[in-house]
């Protein structure tokens, strides 16, 4: 069992959320122009191609979840449950990321984004430190080391291949 | 003779200092992300995209394929060493190298695989200067008709035909086209699926689905499913290849290309079924079949490496003539041009010629740097599996955001990246295959233009694909490679 059900359940779900996005593309197509030009069809068709392919593949998807299963499908390699703690703050991570790149600049943020990430990581793997000590050594190692992958990434793109990273200070280091 | 002189001149570009730095820098990165589990070709690829706009085409065209052919070369290393293999093509070598290793041949292992590499690399590279030049000249009396199904069939095979599933790979292959259809259409310029949201106008770039998928998506797989697994590694010894050693392994490196090369020039792409067909062939011909599976038998790595190699080789052929990507990395390379605003196609070799032969010179000479950063360096490549995993990934995120970051500056696209890596989770945790993701959202807009521009000159009818001799053939192709498995499966049924 894993989290959301038993297997032919999310199988089938999966095969639910295929429709629903071929539904979405039918319904984004209704408002695309028809108007065909010389050609026979119009940059409406391949929309509605999709949309209708996109649906059926959910109900081919519903219709083998229920019944025998995905065919040929391959056991998931790793756990049968997932580590949702962990994925949380590698989520955690990639979203602060993003939210903070413009504002804290590449280095920084990514370094935030790098410890945030390896502490996820670390949670998924069991190897988290129990004393309070130990975590906080722990933790400067990883901005240091994040850091030192960030920064020299950040100078080599930023000053030898002149692709602009957002940055804190308008000096081009950090 | 002209395709002689067009190749030395050629060399003459290719071996101009900077390139060659640009050639070996490609085959370090290479053989590094093929040896590192978590990050393959084509994301490296991807990541790297940014660069095409202040580094010239050539150079960065020589970077890019050194990463792709030199992540085959690393990831033998990986497979035979560790119980994981580093990329999928290795996946055979994985379950013959690993009992090599086990059995104290790490060494032979390692050495077989990168010299079949080697010879395969080269053996494909000549096929690609003397095939391509020949195909691409007959490719220009194509029109948009016998183009868009050469597309379709494109397709077909990398969704339907080769993979496990047809239903899952089709799924995926329309991900792929719905994808591409975000944007400006490219005939009409009307504005689809946009949802009012600026960013997608330009519609969304590769770089970011192949590093959401591959990279971030990886990353997140790991952290949820692959934690608690422990990984087993085998140890390194001399690598050396006993005389025995090289008698078994001539005729399975030259049976593994000649098995490789016509799998990558179809448009059918995928490196998987050359390696599992050069596997079994090799079982079948092997004076020494009981070491298949058991201690392990060297012409089981020699083949699949040598076919797996030139299998990837050989997709540069329908890549640069045909403007056809049949693989994840070929993908990723076409857009790698289309930032350059060329489109690869049957006039690249008449319009970009010094472009393509310094490109396909540089294959012959990244072949040569490769076999000496596999061989005598091999150890230094092996150190890099020591680096804990949470770190690896971690710095994995920082490169990716650099990728996705450097193409449009835009912070929205680190949200888009976090989703896509969702579905990169879910797509692995339920087996869909995703190549026809990648192949569809690049080729799709191409093969709509294709269509739109058949029906053009059909005026509107759609009998203009049965009309035409070549595009009737191709149609029949297409309908032979959708009906002959299933023909033969339900045959076989019937006769038990």
């Amino acid at each position: 069992m894993s989290l959301l059900g038993s297997k032919k359940s999310t199988e089938s779900a999966l095969g639910a959320v295929f429709c629903l996005v071929g539904l979405g593309f039918a319904y984004g197509a209704v408002d695309i122009s028809g108007d065909a030009g010389y050609g026979g069809v119009g940059p409406n068709f391949l929309p509605w191609v999709v949309a209708i392919a996109l649906l059926l593949c959910g109900v081919g998807l519903i219709w083998q979840g229920l019944t025998t299963g995905y065919e040929e499908r391959d056991e998931p390699e790793g756990a049968t449950s997932g580590d949702w703690l962990g994925f949380g703050w590698v989520s955690a991570g990639l979203l602060a990321n993003a939210a903070l790149i413009q504002s804290l600049g590449f280095v920084l943020s990514c370094t935030l984004c790098f410890v945030l990430a390896v502490r996820g990581f670390h949670y998924s793997q069991g190897k988290l430190p129990a004393r309070r000590a130990m975590w906080i050594k722990t933790l400067a190692l990883d901005t240091f080391i994040g850091l030192c992958i960030a920064a020299p990434v950040y100078w080599m793109f930023g000053q030898l291949l002149g692709i602009q990273l957002p940055a804190l200070t308008n000096t081009g280091w950090l | 003779m002209d395709v002689f002189n067009q190749l030395m001149a050629g060399f003459a570009t290719a071996a101009t200092p900077i390139n060659l730095l640009w050639a070996f820098l490609g085959c370090v990165i290479g053989t590094a992300v093929g040896v590192l589990p978590g990050i393959g070709p084509a994301v490296a690829v991807a990541m790297l995209l940014p660069i095409t706009t202040k580094v010239d085409i050539t150079a960065s065209m020589i970077f890019f394929s050194g990463i792709y052919y030199g992540a085959m070369y690393g990831g033998s290393t990986t497979s035979i060493l560790l119980n994981t293999p580093g990329e999928s093509g290795s996946m055979v070598t994985a379950m013959e190298g690993n009992k090599m290793a086990k059995n104290g041949r790490a060494g032979a292992a390692l050495a077989t695989a990168a010299i079949g590499s080697f010879v395969a690399g080269t053996l494909a590279t000549v096929v690609v200067t003397f095939g391509a030049p020949f195909i691409a000249e007959h490719a220009v009396k194509l029109g948009p008709p016998e183009y868009f199904l050469l597309m379709v069939l494109a397709f077909c095979t990398v969704s339907a035909v080769l993979g496990k599933s047809a239903l899952r790979g089709v799924a995926a292959l329309f991900v792929g086209l719905a994808i591409g259809l975000v944007g400006l259409d490219q005939i009409s310029g009307q504005v689809r699926y946009t949802g009012g949201v600026t960013e997608f106008m330009d519609g969304i770039e590769i770089v970011l689905i192949a590093v959401g998928l591959f990279a971030v998506g990886e990353a997140l797989y790991f952290v949820i499913y692959q934690g608690k697994e422990a990984e087993t590694s085998n140890t390194m010894s001399r690598v050396h290849m006993n005389k025995l050693d090289w008698k078994r392994s001539w005729p399975a490196w030259l049976r593994g290309t000649a098995i490789g090369v016509p799998f990558g020039t179809i448009p059918a792409g995928g490196s998987e079924i050359p390696t599992f067909l050069s596997y079994a062939t090799e079982k079948k011909l092997s004076k020494h079949p009981e070491e298949f599976g058991n201690k392990g038998a060297i012409e089981g790595v020699a083949g699949p490496e040598a076919a797996n190699n030139a299998a990837i080789t050989a997709t540069l052929i329908p890549l640069l003539t045909l403007g056809i990507p049949t693989s994840n990395t070929t993908a990723i390379l076409l857009g790698a041009f289309q930032n350059y605003g060329i489109q690869p196609g049957p006039q690249l070799f008449q319009t970009s010629a010094a472009l393509v032969w310094a490109l396909i010179a540089s294959m012959y000479i990244g072949n040569v740097m490769l076999l000496i950063l596999n061989l005598p360096l091999v150890g230094l490549w092996v150190k890099l599996l020591k680096i804990p995993k949470a770190h690896l990934y971690a710095g994995i995120l920082i490169f990716a955001t650099v990728g996705v970051y450097g193409m449009r500056q835009s912070a929205f696209d680190l949200v888009l990246l976090y989703a896509i890596g969702i579905l990169g989770v879910v797509m692995r945790r339920f087996d869909f295959p995703t190549a026809p993701v990648v192949v569809g959202m690049i080729l799709g807009p191409l093969a709509e233009a294709q269509m739109r521009n058949a029906l053009s000159i059909g005026e509107g009818r759609w009998d203009v694909f049965i009309q035409r001799p070549g595009s009737l053939t191709l149609l029949i192709i297409i309908v032979a490679v959708l009906t002959l498995p299933a023909l033969v499966k339900w045959l076989r049924r019937s006769r038990i």
